[in-house]
């Protein structure tokens, strides 16, 4: 399996992802402005930037959630620019949420055989394939002992990896995780780590927030900076963190003063 | 002509406002919406009617009885409305439904399916003047409703307690962080709007007739209305209980009467589809 | 084979077998009853609220609460008895028609109101029930406004070869008409809540943005699940205009049929399938033979007291309390 996802990378070199212009005005409250960014297939990148930067609004952008004051989304060089969410999803892009939002009455199984039946358009029956898949998915992410639990009686941290199991069933090419890690120990950001690597060896591209940084500086090969709906910078994570805008935008003026 | 049909809008639109003023004050401070609402008023119409009927009491009289029944009804549903979980709003619309077939069918074991009219003869005559007419019963609703208006209006922007009730409108977290004592605002907004349609019922029991189902297309009003003046702000009120009033008298001229029902609903609607913020509410 | 004959015989609960009784005596209703006529009608009244309540819950499951179903009753009762009354059609082909009638009129509702949620979306059902009512009202050349239809041919009459069995007249037979519609439309919205339709109704109800997101198409779930819903609506109201060859526009547009179809689905259990069905047969009976005659009038306030119970402390309805503690 590894095999192929090597040459998949090497194959797309083109970008899978590309924002241009990118712009989102809330009444008279500027969230993004024109955000230009290419991602390529296979790569792991995070988004990262203080609160209120216009990260979740890029997510919410790029999946049809809202639709951009200006600017355009190309996914695989199609243009999905305004396109509904359900749409998108079809399309290969899929994402978690910030909150975790599973189906709470149903299932883990169920909630996972959702995003199969539906991912890639509606599907009348559940073939046994499907629940295979399903139970596959939720060890990966590691609650397959969870499996008949509504998704009201699992932690909140089980939530989350449900959410992404659910997200991973609609076999996405490029998966949006908003703040998979936030709030984690050490432990489990470790563990959160080895899952981010093992979705990428599924051929998947992966956009992450992370607004702590302490799961993206381990994971991703890119960052791209946002601060108060601008891009600061973009790079690998070590260039992009030592760049001084980024960490005015994170520890206020005052540090970099101290330090300059 | 003319001038006839717009003072009766007019004043028609007044009184709609004073109809509809606890609606939107319930809603506004405490989001929940009460579907019981026009069988409440039609509950105080015919608590005026049996005083007025059955013991003879003067009709003056009987707003002030009406008003303390209302208050007492309107305490005891606040206490349950404040029983009831998240989606606030949709399950106060269940309740409240409930409630009103409830209330309805009391009324209709007490009072019977008859219609019923408090006669006070003197309000239908009236004053005619060069270009139109105006009943004394047209003029004591614009006035009386024009007069509690202005009082609420007062009461809103002049005293503390006005200033809490608009503060537990506009945000109600907020506050409860400033200090205001959002549950005691609750039970305050019920007690008003409770007394309130105790005011407004003995009038509409003499200038419309009293049926336990009349309730129905009274909440409806005080819905569109409510909506209109921008869910939760209470400004926009009378203007909007006067585009109704006179969309109703108009509707009646060229259309008649019996299309005058449908006036508030496609109002209502086209609210909801096109602006579900109120006319004059841009930030909720 | 034996062995899970055996298990599920053990699993068989106090309520399965409660509904096996329920089943049995609806069966057998017109012998165990002596052909009692009275009795009869209620009964066959009481499964024509639980297909309407079935119907509204098919709109319930994708979250949206209707106040104003009665516009796609109303509908149907008054597109079949015209049909039937000034095109002489038979009232089968009547029927179905109407059931057409409701579901554009439910298209229309849809397009202006499914944008709404929640709470709006109950008001705005609540304003767009009078626009028939009144257009059906003030419509004297068409409709005989309020002064109603009258004679309205009475259920369809089979013909099997040369059988031949006239429904109309035999209240025998017209309470198993009734008694085979709820039936089958208990199969049929059974089969649609346990498919796939269902689930994406759920996801849908239970978290409408994250079901968008992985591909759900919630606008088209939300739309068919209202257009079903009205088509049986409208079907059931043809049913009724046929049953009681009178109706008027205040009575099958009116609040009575707007209330009941959704008291009765959310005291039964919202998330249910039997539950609606279940609500009508226990209460309307229960009002019928026992509420009424102690209160010739109020006795309806019942509806509106199981209602506050329900939202209050049986949030999931009556059956679906059942269900959760088997």
């Amino acid at each position: 399996m590894g095999h192929h996802t090597e040459e998949r990378i090497k194959v797309s070199a083109l970008s899978l992802l590309q924002l241009q212009g990118l712009s989102k005005k809330f009444n008279d409250h500027l969230a993004l402005n024109a955000i230009d960014f290419s991602l390529r297939e296979g790569e792991i990148v995070g988004l990262v930037g203080p609160n209120g930067a216009g990260k979740t609004t890029l997510f919410n952008l790029i999946c049809g959630r809202f639709r951009p004051s200006s600017g355009s989304v190309l996914f695989a060089g199609m243009d999905i620019t305004g396109c509904k969410a359900d749409k998108i999803c079809r399309l290969g892009i899929s994402r978690t949420f910030q909150s975790s939002r599973p189906f709470l009455q149903m299932s883990s199984l169920n909630n996972v055989l959702v995003g199969r039946v539906f991912g890639k358009g509606f599907r009348f029956n559940i073939r046994p394939e499907d629940v295979n898949m399903a139970q596959e998915l939720l060890e990966v992410v590691g609650i397959a002992r969870k499996a008949e639990t509504p998704a009201k009686d699992l932690t909140l941290s089980e939530q989350r990896r449900l959410d992404l199991a659910r997200a991973l069933a609609t076999r996405p090419r490029l998966l949006l995780l908003d703040e998979v890690a936030a709030g984690f120990s050490p432990v489990a950001v470790k563990q959160a780590v080895s899952l981010v690597r093992r979705v990428r060896e599924r051929g998947v591209t992966l956009l992450i927030i992370d607004h702590f940084l302490n799961l993206s500086l381990q994971v991703s090969d890119r960052l791209l900076a946002l601060d108060h709906g601008e891009k600061i910078a973009q790079g690998p994570p070590k260039e992009v963190m030592a760049n001084q805008e980024v960490i005015r935008a994170y520890l206020g003026l005052r540090y970099e003063d101290e330090n300059v | 002509m003319w001038t006839t049909v717009i003072v009766s809008g007019i004043s028609l639109g007044s009184f709609y406002t004073l109809i509809a003023l606890g609606f939107a004050l319930i809603y506004g401070v405490t989001r929940n919406f009460n579907l019981a609402h026009g069988e409440l008023l039609v509950l105080a119409g015919y608590v005026a009617y049996w005083l007025w009927k059955s013991w003879a009491w003067p009709f003056w009289l009987t707003f002030p009885a009406a008003m303390v029944v209302l208050l007492l009804t309107g305490l005891i549903l606040q206490r349950i409305f404040s029983r009831l979980k998240e989606p606030l709003e949709l399950n106060s619309i269940v309740f409240s439904f409930g409630a009103a077939i409830l209330i309805q069918n009391g009324m209709l074991l007490c009072f019977t399916g008859d219609y019923r009219l408090i006669r006070v003869p003197a309000l239908h005559q009236g004053l005619r003047f060069q270009n139109f007419y105006i009943s004394y019963g047209q003029f004591t609703l614009l006035f009386l409703s024009l007069l509690v208006i202005g009082l609420l209006y007062l009461i809103m922007q002049r005293t503390y307690l006005g200033k809490a009730l608009r503060a537990t409108i506009q945000d109600k977290d907020a506050a409860a962080m400033a200090g205001i004592n959002v549950a005691a605002m609750g039970t305050i907004a019920f007690s008003l709007g409770a007394v309130l349609i105790g005011l407004a019922g003995p009038l509409y029991g003499c200038i419309h007739y009293l049926y336990p189902s009349a309730g129905h297309e009274v909440t409806l009003l005080a819905i569109t209305i409510t909506i209109f003046a921008g869910v939760g702000r209470m400004r926009g009120v009378l203007l909007a209980g006067w585009i109704l009033g006179l969309s109703e008298s108009f509707a009646v001229i060229f259309l008649g009467a019996s299309w005058r029902e449908m006036v508030s609903a496609v109002m209502l609607l086209t609210l909801l589809v096109l602006k579900p913020r109120g006319i004059l509410g841009n930030k909720p | 084979m034996i062995k899970s004959i055996k298990s599920r015989i053990k699993k068989l609960t106090f309520a399965d077998s409660g509904l096996v009784l329920v089943f049995l005596a609806l069966l057998l209703l017109p012998v165990l009853v002596g052909y009692n006529d009275y009795i009869l009608q209620v009964l066959t009244h009481a499964l024509l609220l639980a297909t309407l309540a079935l119907s509204w819950n098919i709109l319930g499951q994708s979250g949206s609460v209707s106040l104003g179903h009665a516009a796609f009753f109303g509908a149907g009762a008054y597109g079949s008895a015209l049909l039937s009354l000034e095109s002489g059609l038979s009232p089968w082909s009547s029927i179905f028609l109407a059931g057409l009638i409701a579901i554009g009129l439910g298209l229309v509702m849809g397009l202006a109101c499914l944008r709404l949620r929640g709470a709006y979306f109950a008001l705005a059902s609540l304003a767009f029930v009078e626009i028939p009512r009144v257009i059906t009202d003030n419509w004297d050349g068409l409709t005989r406004g309020s002064l109603g239809l009258a004679g309205i041919p009475g259920l369809p009459s089979l013909h099997l070869g040369s059988w031949y069995l006239k429904i109309g007249s035999s209240i025998t037979a017209s309470y198993y008409l009734v008694f085979v519609y709820a039936l089958g439309l208990l199969g049929l919205v059974g089969f649609l809540f346990r498919s796939n339709f269902g689930l994406a109704l759920q996801a849908v109800r239970e978290e409408e943005t994250a079901a968008g997101s992985v591909g759900v198409r919630v606008d088209v779930f939300r739309m068919l699940s209202l257009l079903l819903s009205a088509f049986f609506t409208g079907i059931s109201g043809a049913c009724y205009a046929h049953l009681v060859s009178y109706i008027g526009c205040g009575l099958v547009y009116g609040i009575h049929f707007s209330a009941l179809p959704m008291v009765l689905a959310i005291c039964g259990g919202r998330f249910t399938i039997l539950g609606p069905a279940l609500a009508a047969l226990i209460l309307y009976p229960l009002d019928q033979f026992i509420f009424h005659p102690l209160l010739p009038a109020g006795h309806e306030f019942l509806y509106g007291l199981v209602l506050i119970l329900t939202v209050l402390f049986l949030p999931a309805g009556l059956w679906g309390t059942i269900r959760k503690n088997a």
